[in-house]
């Protein structure tokens, strides 16, 4: 199913640059539809930090596939926002290591803090707190990622430390993950990839 | 017995993550050794090393690489499986941060041996600082003339392309990583025999390689040095070094590179030995395989056939420590709603088993368990076991079950007494 990507009719939020990145992606695949992880994070970005039904609608014309496929893969990730969530995301590890560590305490330390429960959003929409599950770098238990910073080795006596570096570094807001993931990718690839041969091509849609 | 450094032998060397530190070691010597041998020849080495896949299954690696030479002409690729999300591992993460170009140049070096000209590394989506590790190694690898068509003479060329995911654990899974890959939700697909292997009908159809990030920064080593040589360390039936990763109540938890063979007790005392009590169990293969109570450890060898026997398995070797403080069944709590949460939904059996497991559990922790709960949820794990597309469901169904049967005193604590066995300060806590 081919959707005309010139129909005026969606929004365009994806900015030229964007545009063009979303191209240089596409090109390394040998079907548009292999963007997808890569057009959602762009489209993370270009939204805010959300990935709202626009921005969904928008991602299936640029790659076109119908708008239902880019919701059940934005759907099924759990590092794309359906919901909006605060302009910095803190999740903490409660996964084995971090759970016999005593990750349940810098929980409930950040809730205190903060005055909200995991899984919500402060009333001015600066931070979200989360459990995660494991996050891998379990010598350094408890762990705590916020954007794309990780903090290892985190006790409820840091918490206070730890909301001080974050509260005014970029690189732990959400939409800053969502770049530098962009960023790495597009960085990061080949040079003057020859096209995919015509028998892939011609499964395309 | 010490470590045994293959991999990580040049650790601590500062700057051996560029490209200009890691060629003073023997980087990419490998490389060009390959590149001067047939597809054949290097995969006969791989063959000769007994390298195994180091991602969990240890699946003979030079079979995978050998089936890729069968196929008809075409577009082929080789996969990089850089997923990391199996609870308690972390050497993955390393290896990027401090090994990319080991991990470029045996992608390359898979790269000729297959006949494959494009390489894709499928990258956690948390993980951006290795991806950023990682993707300079690759800018410098072009650079230099590793990747593209560079030091090739034959006009072949491999490039590599870095590709993040988005959360999700099944993505670690070969074919849910393809799906992913591909541009789809992160389901598994079909395997033998009713549907080919990835190395006849993989990414788009085509012929695609997959292997862990530690198999493919093997291979660099064993094209420079030779299989003979990596295959006199180990034991008889495992080759070679294996980096485990030990976390939790141990004095210094990270990673440690050993021979495979290692007796597991060795491993415990690398890392510093237990803290804050005595020995009560080992997890020595990630959270997907059975725990090991501590009165079992004493003779275990860490190895395939030495994990089987004890009951337990190899794993990717995420190892994790609890020491006597440590409550089992809050532990498997915790087990139980990661692989709830994390159950990518295609299979009935485990979508809705892991569930019932998770919800069961929580009853039981809460105070609220029925006498039946330890035998239900044997009765849950043995409906899982087996009867899903992919590992998860059976990763879920093995820890369960075997706690259950290796601390069916602890939960029958829990069900009578609706508090911990090992009293009120055990860990973990629940939230």
């Amino acid at each position: 199913m081919t959707h005309d990507r010139t129909d005026p009719a969606y929004a365009r939020r994806f900015s030229p640059d964007a545009v063009r990145e979303l191209e240089e992606l596409v090109a390394r695949y040998p079907q548009r539809k292999a963007a997808m992880l890569p057009a959602l994070w762009i489209a993370q970005r270009e939204y805010g930090g959300e990935i709202t039904a626009e921005a969904m609608e928008e991602v299936a014309h640029r790659l076109g596939v119908p708008p239902v496929e880019v919701e059940g893969v934005a759907s099924f990730y759990t590092m794309y926002n359906l919901k909006k969530r605060g302009r910095k995301h803190i999740e903490v590890c409660a996964c084995l290591t971090c759970a016999v560590l005593d990750s349940a305490s810098v929980i409930h330390a950040l809730e205190q803090r903060l005055g909200i429960k995991a899984g919500e959003t402060t009333a001015d929409g600066e931070y979200s707190l989360s459990e995660a599950e494991c996050l891998n770098w379990c010598e350094a238990g408890t762990v705590v990622q916020v954007g794309h910073r990780y903090y290892g080795n985190v006790t409820a006596e840091d918490v206070d430390r730890l909301l001080d570096d974050i509260a005014g570094d970029p690189r732990n807001d959400v939409v800053t993950h969502a770049d530098t993931v962009v960023r790495v990718q597009l960085r990061g690839g080949c040079k003057g990839r020859p096209r995919p041969s015509a028998e892939v091509e011609a499964d395309r849609g | 017995m010490a470590e045994k450094l293959v991999l990580f032998e040049h650790r601590h060397l500062p700057g051996v993550e560029t490209a200009a530190v890691y060629e003073t070691v023997g980087g990419y010597e490998g490389l060009r050794r390959a590149l001067q041998m047939t597809p054949a020849g290097v995969i006969e080495e791989i063959k000769v090393s007994g390298l195994q896949g180091r991602g969990g299954a240890g699946f003979p690696t030079w079979i995978k690489w050998n089936g890729m030479l069968g196929n008809p002409p075409g577009d082929r690729y080789v996969v990089c499986n850089a997923d990391e999300g199996e609870p308690g591992t972390f050497k993955d993460r390393e290896l990027m941060l401090r090994f990319p170009h080991m991990i470029v140049e045996g992608m390359a070096i898979a790269g000729h041996a297959t006949g494959s000209a494009t390489g894709y590394i499928y990258i956690r989506g948390e993980f951006t600082e290795p991806a950023d590790a990682i993707r300079r190694a690759v800018d410098e690898a072009y650079e230099r003339g590793y990747l593209g068509e560079g030091i090739r003479t034959d006009g072949s060329r491999f490039d590599i392309h870095v590709h993040l995911g988005a959360g999700s654990y099944e993505c670690g899974e070969e074919t849910a990583l393809m799906s992913s890959l591909m541009g789809e939700r992160g389901q598994p697909r079909a395997k033998p025999p009713h549907a080919p292997l990835p190395v006849v009908a993989g990414l788009w159809r085509r012929p695609t390689l997959i292997n862990n990030v530690e198999t493919y920064a093997c291979a660099p080593h064993i094209l420079r040095r030779g299989g003979a040589w990596y295959a006199s360390m180990g034991t008889e039936r495992a080759k070679g070094t294996k980096i485990f990763s030990v976390s939790g109540h141990v004095a210094r938890p990270g990673n440690y590179e050993i021979e495979l063979g290692t007796p597991l007790l060795e491993l415990l005392d690398m890392a510093g030995g237990v803290t804050g009590g005595a020995l009560k169990a080992i997890i020595p293969g990630g959270s997907s395989v059975p725990i090991l109570p501590a009165a079992k450890c004493t003779d275990v060898r860490l190895d395939y056939d030495g994990c089987r026997a004890a009951g337990t398995m190899l794993g990717s070797g995420g190892c994790m420590v609890f020491n006597e403080t440590t409550d089992i069944v809050k532990l498997m709590w915790v087990t139980a709603r990661f692989y709830a949460h994390e159950s990518c939904g295609k299979c009935t059996p485990c979508r809705e088993g892991t569930r019932w497991m998770a919800k069961i559990m929580d009853r039981i922790v809460q105070g609220k368990g029925r006498p039946e709960d330890p035998d239900l949820l044997v009765s849950v794990c043995n409906n899982i076991d087996g009867r899903s597309y992919c590992p998860l469901g059976d990763a879920a169904a093995w820890p369960i079950r075997a706690s259950v049967l290796q601390y069916r005193d602890e939960y029958e604590h829990w069900v009578r007494h609706k508090t911990s066995p090992v009293g009120e300060h055990s860990v973990p806590k629940v939230a």
